[in-house]
């Protein structure tokens, strides 16, 4: 009898039922926890809401009307623009320093896994903090920056980082991608442990020089990882708000101004929940196209 | 590795168990959210002495004030309101028209504590819309003129008789700023925030004009004054992106020989090394008119709150004097003209400030002041920048303002 | 010759990293204004306790911590308990609904925190989970969860189907060979998700605020905030709040670095 328990067990543990079964308890959770949320947004973006029947879920249908406000708004373009080079700039410097710093650390010398994990502390501090010392850092007055600049002789006046909204988006990129080069810098690090040694000893053996190794072996086996930093670092950084809303609060007149920072302004400043949620709605759309590319690169990389 | 997995299944399970058991509040609290976030603030005092003095208890929660407006609209949305709460009082008349406070006209006439002739109008005027009661003024600050005496001295200039009109204040800050040294003559707030424009009104208003008149020659002059200040470099550029209290900062640590703020800066005087003087705001000169901003939270119970009466009496204990009094330990004021503080700390400060409360002007109100205040944020950075000139950068705003001023007027403006 | 150049390169590189850090703590140690003196001032003039001793007095700091520590602790466990199914079954199966269920697991991650916070508060408020630590760790695993699937899926992609065949053929049923084959190779993928799990975890802010009333339950996150009010904002104190607040990280991380850092330098399956 308990002979024949046992088998079914085995059975049960080795069907094919267990593949759904396992990911839909991680899909069930997620649909619960965040579809509704998720939906919630969307039926708030085609509403009038207003603090009187925020409470109800039916509202005044009111179509697309938010989004054409959005759309017509003069700030549109600007913060369309300023995340657009907001994100590209940042996923591309986090995931090089990243990278960088990776493969300098990958090298067998005394120190590399101490110096590695200290850098990691970085992505520990809280935004806030990361938002007030970048402040004081970049301040033009009597910003630490500024002064190295002077005094290496590299400016000749104090650059107005923050407080110039030409470079305000460098300024709160600078900030950003220090808090993000340690997650990527861990994440591609643990990519490269995954690479057999062997392999780069045969290569090398070949007379394969160190750049070809990475062009022709390390750059390849990495590619799964890289395309999920990529990802997850695209759909992170379209996010970022405690950040500059510290260190600007979108300014000077909205040139640090980006997705996420508009969609507060109109929820929690201006009171236009329909406002708030079509832009939060917009940044699902283009999420949406991050995740299918990386979902077309995941079956590619199944298929080889 | 299997039975690792069970165990970390029942430990969840136990977590489950313990949170669902904690504690449920006693259903008689009243519930009050503020923002006093220090320990020494006056507001959490007066709240425990309510508690040790009444049956029905207060529970109270911080919020920070970044986060007031967001909690307090999850709540609403969620029907799951405090039964008070501290809010800023511009927004009141936008909370009011959509319905989100309670009304509390017939509490407040019949109130023995609370008496309207007792609050500075502009104080009162924040609190009502439409003829109605919706909060009660809780705290009152204003904005003047700090400036280091020492550093006067240093430049020439008398430090008894400071900047009067915006002519000496160009001047004196021309005066008192010195590159080398890194000082700046003077500092403002003109960030992109509701800071910014609580800042730039009180000089919009001396120059003779309003939110209505915005394309005046009086209001360009305004504008202009700061703009000035900031193209010549008599204040720093990072005006336009730090909060009062930062560039009260940089004035006590020696960056700047004047700064504009207000009572709450006045806890930070105690290490203060050099010898510093507040006065009123200078006025414009051939206009003699005397304005400066009015800030300060109001008590206000949301719609939807279930000890409604509960709560007023609340709102009447921290009204009366003895509560009131305890305002300027923190460096704010009590909304009431009619307190006098017994031997206040920085005597010169508070006489002062209590001056400059008699010619505080509200924002708005307005149902749709966060609009309003937007418009007019944009315009000051855009010329603060460099963006447009003054005028141009007006007469933008006053293409927002005037149609929102059309449909619904500002009483008195 | 060589290793003491790559040293040398990586205490620089580390340092100026590091720098932003090292201005928190000097911040900490330094009074008020000399926080905004100009010339700024590397090393405090006059470095003082002054801070740590306001903050240690005025705030049950502990509490905080402890609370920090439950919520990323709960947090991680259920993160890597949920992923782990996930993870497996989207590596090592092809099809449209595996990827339907990629695609939404990304798209999970898209709402700026403040606008999830409403709906959030509503499903907790209906399962009467409000005020309780047990929610806030549920909602921030929301945050971390399409995360851990995501590298860990990755990290079983990365472990060669044909030695879980091996073991099937030896007579293991699937989740043994998972569980004996699978999981050990996936060792350093799970070392490293846990760890970035649990620093996401502990500097989780606006769920604690939205859905805890008590400040007995509170993580350390908001007690940091406490420290920025309304007109003024004590930066001094703030800063030696989150000193308290990030060193203990730090230095278990640094205790604990070699185990875990070391998996990512021997070189993986031979």
């Amino acid at each position: 009898m308990r002979d024949h328990r046992r088998r079914q067990l085995e059975r049960a543990l080795d069907s094919e039922a267990l593949w759904p079964l396992m990911v839909g308890f991680s899909a069930l959770y997620l649909a619960f926890f965040v579809g509704y949320p998720v939906i919630y947004n969307l039926i708030m973006s085609v509403q009038h809401v207003t603090l009187g029947n925020i409470r109800f879920l039916v509202r005044p249908f009111v179509g697309l009307d938010n989004y054409a406000k959005l759309v017509a708004d003069p700030l549109f373009t600007m913060v369309v623009q300023n995340t657009l080079l907001f994100v590209v700039g940042n996923v591309a410097l986090q995931f090089l320093g990243g990278l960088a710093l990776a493969l300098f650390f990958q090298q067998p010398f005394p120190g590399a896994s101490f110096f590695r994990g200290l850098i990691l502390a970085g992505w520990i501090l809280p935004p806030l903090v990361i938002g007030a010392v970048w402040k004081w850092l970049l301040a033009s007055d009597n910003g630490i920056i500024n002064y190295a600049l002077h005094g290496l002789g590299l400016t000749s006046g104090p650059v107005y980082w923050l407080s110039d909204p030409a470079t305000s988006l460098i300024g709160v990129t600078m900030a950003n991608v220090w808090f993000g080069v340690p997650f990527n810098m861990i994440l591609l690090s643990a990519g490269l442990a995954g690479v057999p040694r062997d392999i780069y000893e045969a290569a090398a053996l070949d007379g394969a020089g160190p750049l070809r190794r990475f062009f022709a072996i390390t750059l390849p086996l990495l590619r799964p990882t890289i395309y999920a930093l990529l990802a997850l670092s695209t759909i992170y950084t379209m996010r970022a708000f405690d950040l500059i809303w510290t260190m600007t609060h979108g300014g000077p007149v909205d040139s640090s101004n980006i997705f996420p920072v508009w969609a507060y302004r109109l929820s929690f400043e201006l009171f236009d929940f329909g406002g708030g949620a079509a832009v939060s709605t917009m940044m699902l759309v283009v999420v949406f196209i991050v995740a299918l590319i990386y979902v077309r690169s995941v079956r590619a990389e199944q298929l080889s | 590795m299997r039975r690792d997995f069970l165990k970390g299944t029942a430990a969840l399970g136990a977590l489950a168990v313990l949170g669902a058991r904690w504690p449920a509040q006693a259903a008689e609290a009243i519930t009050m959210w503020h923002i006093f976030g220090a320990e020494t603030e006056p507001g959490l005092k007066n709240i425990k002495r309510w508690n040790e003095t009444q049956a029905q208890q207060i529970d109270q929660k911080f919020v920070p004030f970044g986060q007031l407006s967001q909690q307090l609209i999850k709540g609403i949305a969620t029907g799951d309101v405090p039964d008070l709460i501290t809010i800023d009082n511009p927004v009141v008349a936008s909370f009011a028209t959509q319905d989100a406070l309670e009304e509390l006209s017939d509490l407040v006439r019949a109130s023995r504590v609370i008496k309207a002739d007792q609050y500075y109008a502009g104080s009162w005027g924040t609190t009502l819309w439409n003829g109605k009661q919706y909060a009660v003024p809780g705290e009152a600050n204003t904005l003047a003129l700090y400036y280091n005496a020492d550093m006067f001295k240093a430049k020439g200039l008398d430090p008894d008789k400071p900047p009067r009109t915006w002519a000496e204040l160009h001047h004196a800050a021309e005066v008192l700023t010195d590159k080398d040294k890194g000082v700046f003559g003077t500092a403002f707030c003109a960030l992109q925030s509701e800071e910014g424009t609580f800042q730039f009104l009180p000089f919009l208003q001396q120059s003779g004009a309003s939110l209505k008149t915005l394309t005046s020659p009086d209001a360009v002059a305004a504008l202009q004054l700061w703009t000035d200040f900031v193209a010549k470099g008599l204040a720093s550029r990072d005006v336009l992106v730090k909060r009062q209290f930062e560039m009260t900062s940089s004035w006590l640590a020696g960056g700047s020989a004047m700064v504009i703020s207000g009572p709450w800066e006045l806890q930070r005087m105690k290490d203060v090394k050099f010898n510093w003087r507040v006065a009123t705001l200078p006025h414009r000169e051939g206009k003699d008119i005397e304005a400066s901003a009015l800030g300060g939270y109001v008590w206000g119970v949301p719609k939807g709150a279930r000890n409604k009466e509960a709560a007023f009496k609340v709102i009447e204990f921290m009204s009366e004097p003895a509560q009131m009094q305890q305002s300027w330990s923190g460096g704010r004021l009590a909304p009431v003209t009619t307190l006098q503080v017994e031997s206040p700390v920085m005597p010169e400060a508070y006489a002062t400030f209590r001056k400059q409360m008699e010619v505080a002007r509200p924002r708005g109100p307005h149902p749709r002041w966060p609009d309003i205040s937007a418009a007019m944020q944009t315009a000051i950075q855009e010329a603060l920048t460099g963006r447009s000139p003054p005028d141009a950068a007006l007469k933008k705003a006053s293409l927002v303002i005037n149609p929102i001023l059309e449909r619904t007027p500002i009483a008195g403006l | 010759m060589r290793k003491s150049l790559l040293f040398a390169v990586a205490a620089i590189v580390s340092g100026f990293y590091l720098f932003p850090v090292y201005w928190m703590y000097a911040s900490a140690l330094k009074l008020s204004d000399e926080l905004n003196a100009n010339p700024p001032t590397l090393i405090p003039h006059a470095p003082t306790l002054a801070a740590f001793r306001w903050i240690f007095e005025r705030e049950n700091v502990a509490q905080y911590l402890w609370n920090s520590l439950l919520l990323s602790s709960g947090v991680t466990l259920l993160t890597l308990l949920l992923a782990t199914g996930a993870a497996y079954s989207l590596a090592r199966v092809r099809s449209i609904w595996m990827d339907v269920m990629l695609v939404g697991v990304m798209l999970s991650q898209v709402l700026p925190p403040p606008l999830l916070v409403t709906p959030m508060f509503v499903i907790f408020r209906q399962i009467d989970l409000i005020n309780t630590l047990l929610a806030v760790i549920l909602a921030t695993t929301t945050k971390t969860l399409p995360f851990a699937v995501v590298m860990l899926r990755t990290s079983f992609a990365q472990v060669p189907v044909d030695l879980e065949e091996a073991a099937r053929v030896d007579g293991a049923s699937r989740v043994l060979a998972f569980l004996r084959v699978t999981l050990p190779l996936a060792r350093v993928g799970y070392i490293v998700v846990g760890t970035l799990v649990f620093l996401l975890a502990y500097g989780e802010f606006v769920y604690p605020v939205s859905l805890l009333n008590k400040k007995a339950l509170q993580p350390a996150t908001v007690g940091l905030y406490s420290f920025v009010g309304a007109d003024y904002s004590d930066w001094a104190n703030a800063m030696a709040f989150a000193s308290v607040f990030v060193t203990p990280v730090i230095v278990v991380f640094m205790l604990l670095q070699r185990r875990i850092v070391s998996g990512l330098t021997a070189g993986a399956l031979k």
